[in-house]
């Protein structure tokens, strides 16, 4: 579908120029349920066909970064929940383990356990809400119900764990903030057990559906080259076939005792990363976090779930880069720090900013309705984004 | 690592005076001059440093320090390359006179975004890229909001930014203790407007409860 169009820059008669067309610029969003936050893309159109995309972002720009330089370490917690809002989880992980690091503290094996759990659990949910809007992208309404229902399961059990549905501030500094009882491990088995079945369904629903695969094989196509230039990771660096994930790689957390796989991209519908490959890879992982939550169910040890942190966080000088996999992709922390209370400077490198700033490449040759099949693919969050 | 490629840098690249600094806890980096930047990052990538992950700056008192964290993704190899800039007049909306470095865009395209949000953010210019534009806040914005001497502007498009009623006075009162408790105003970095002893400000104040 995304054939290559020369754009028509005149009309002759003879030697007569009688009709002269123009670009047209189009406004795509910041309120555009396809942008799925507030994103304004202004594309230039000739006719149909997409001739340049150009991002422009800040809708949600809060300063993040201004804000931690003058919060202490606990307090910088539930500001990053409200980065990625919809991996709230992975994010708040990522950010104690920057700090651990650098204080040195030993986390008990048992908050091992629950944050790999609340992460694979917070992947799923998070690639959910993908599935399910990008299902509405495409026409497809159905999906959207099927997955905010197991979502809504998901939510459940971290409401009943944290007492919030989304932006949790659970994983603290040294362990987690609250045992988990074995009732809620309970529910996490069940809920798992009747969720992958269904998730198998859905993908017989809609990923071998015709008109899924028409609207998005050989559709938004990322080389694997051109995702390395961008620095692209996540599903779609692994959408375009690099075998790269940072919970094999560089292992963090307890990922290097669990078994899983990394799903690539193989072009199976259409060309090597194209939107179908990321869809593929999305679905393909949360069957491998279920893997993963099934292992953890089974070895979860009995034990205290906080490792022993100074009352007043101190982090010793220096500086350090952590990058953790969350479900859109790598998150890095850089903090600076002085020996002060609050971070000298907290830098967060997002995967979704790095993401948006791929769209021109993307846009140009695609249909209008082809671009919206593309934006949805790369699952971006705009809260992440502006930060 | 850090020590060999600081020793092959600065055989490559002869501006450059690479220096490994190695860290005890934490992530050591290599840093080199910044008139070289350009030629030690083409160097880097041919070296096999395929991926720019980040580029981001610190803002220290008498300097502006740039990071660029770079990622071998088939060594899996992470590099922290630093270079120091002199920090420049910025105040105002002027790119003349912030300090200037050359742009990596044509080693890396990603660095495209991330160099326009290290511009809006600490006010440095990138000589050589391609739209250098501001990316989160308003192109007409003032300041940039990541350096320490900071100060929101008081109006933008005649909308008074800040409004004191709306205000977090906590985080102001957080600011202003720890900026008696340290003492040396560089080392706070409070945003806010200290409006004690202004009476017009003062007075909006009131109003706006």
């Amino acid at each position: 579908m995304s054939s290559h169009h020369e754009p028509i820059d005149k009309i002759m008669l003879g030697d007569q120029e009688i009709l002269k067309s123009d670009l047209l610029t189009l406004n795509m969003g910041p309120q555009h349920p396809a942008t799925h936050g507030v994103l304004r893309v202004e594309i230039k159109t000739d006719s149909e066909i997409v001739v340049d995309a150009i991002p422009h972002l800040g809708y949600l720009h809060r300063c993040f970064e201004k804000h931690a330089e003058h919060l202490d370490y606990r307090g910088v917690i539930p500001y990053v929940d409200r980065m990625d809002y919809l991996g709230a989880m992975s994010m708040e992980w990522g950010y104690a383990l920057t700090i651990e690091k650098m204080l040195g503290t030993e986390v008990p094996k048992r908050a091992e356990y629950i944050r790999v759990l609340v992460a694979e659990l917070q992947r799923i949910a998070s690639h959910l809400v993908y599935f399910g809007t990008y299902g509405i992208d495409m026409g497809a309404f159905t999906t959207f119900l099927y997955c905010f229902q197991d979502r809504e399961e998901i939510l459940r059990i971290f409401e009943e764990l944290s007492g919030a549905r989304m932006l949790y501030n659970y994983i603290w500094i040294g362990g987690v903030w609250n045992d988990i009882n074995d009732d809620q491990l309970t529910r996490v088995k069940n809920f798992v057990d009747r969720f992958e079945p269904e998730l198998h369904k859905y993908h017989t629903l809609v990923g071998q559906n015709k008109i899924f695969i028409e609207r998005t094989a050989h559709v938004g196509i990322l080389t694997k080259e051109q995702c390395l230039d961008y620095g692209a990771t996540g599903p779609v660096l692994r959408g375009s076939g690099v075998n790269w994930d940072l919970r094999k790689n560089r292992p963090y957390g307890m990922y290097e005792k669990f078994d899983f796989d990394v799903v690539v991209g193989r072009g199976e519908k259409g060309t090597t990363g194209d939107c179908w490959d990321r869809y593929y890879v999305r679905i393909f992982e949360m069957f491998e976090s279920i893997k993963i939550i099934r292992q953890v169910l089974d070895g979860i040890e009995e034990g205290p779930v906080m490792g022993k942190v100074p009352k007043i966080i101190k982090v010793p000088a220096g500086e350090i880069y952590m990058r953790t996999e969350c479900p859109r992709g790598e998150l890095g922390y850089h903090l600076i720090s002085d020996g002060g209370k609050t971070p000298y400077r907290l830098k967060v490198k997002s995967s979704c900013f790095t993401h948006v700033s791929m769209l021109p490449i993307i846009a140009p040759g695609q249909m209008v309705a082809d671009l919206v099949a593309s934006i949805g693919s790369i699952d971006i969050v705009l809260g992440e984004v502006d930060r | 690592m850090h020590d060999e490629l600081a020793s092959k840098l600065s055989s490559l690249v002869s501006t450059s005076s690479a220096v490994a600094h190695m860290a005890t806890l934490g992530d050591s980096n290599v840093t080199v001059e910044s008139v070289s930047i350009l030629e030690v990052c083409r160097a880097l990538k041919s070296e096999g440093f395929n991926v720019c992950q980040c580029i981001t700056a610190t803002d220290y008192a008498d300097r502006i320090e740039l990071t660029y964290i770079l990622a071998d993704f088939t060594k899996n190899l992470e590099l922290l390359l630093k270079t120091n800039v002199p920090r420049g007049d910025g105040n105002g909306n002027n790119k003349d006179t912030l300090p200037k470095i050359n742009s990596v865009v044509s080693v890396w395209n990603g660095a495209n975004f991330l160099e326009r949000e290290c511009y809006d953010m600490m006010g440095i210019n990138f000589v050589g890229h391609p739209d250098l534009r501001r990316i989160l806040t308003p192109d007409d914005w003032q300041g940039y909001p990541l350096r320490r001497d900071y100060i929101v502007q008081e109006k933008y498009l005649d909308m008074v930014v800040n409004p004191p009623a709306k205000i977090n006075t906590e985080d102001h009162m957080f600011g202003k203790k720890l900026r008696e408790e340290i003492g040396d105003p560089k080392k706070v970095s409070v945003s806010w407007k200290d409006t004690s002893g202004d009476p017009i400000a003062e007075e909006e104040a009131k109003d706006g409860e």
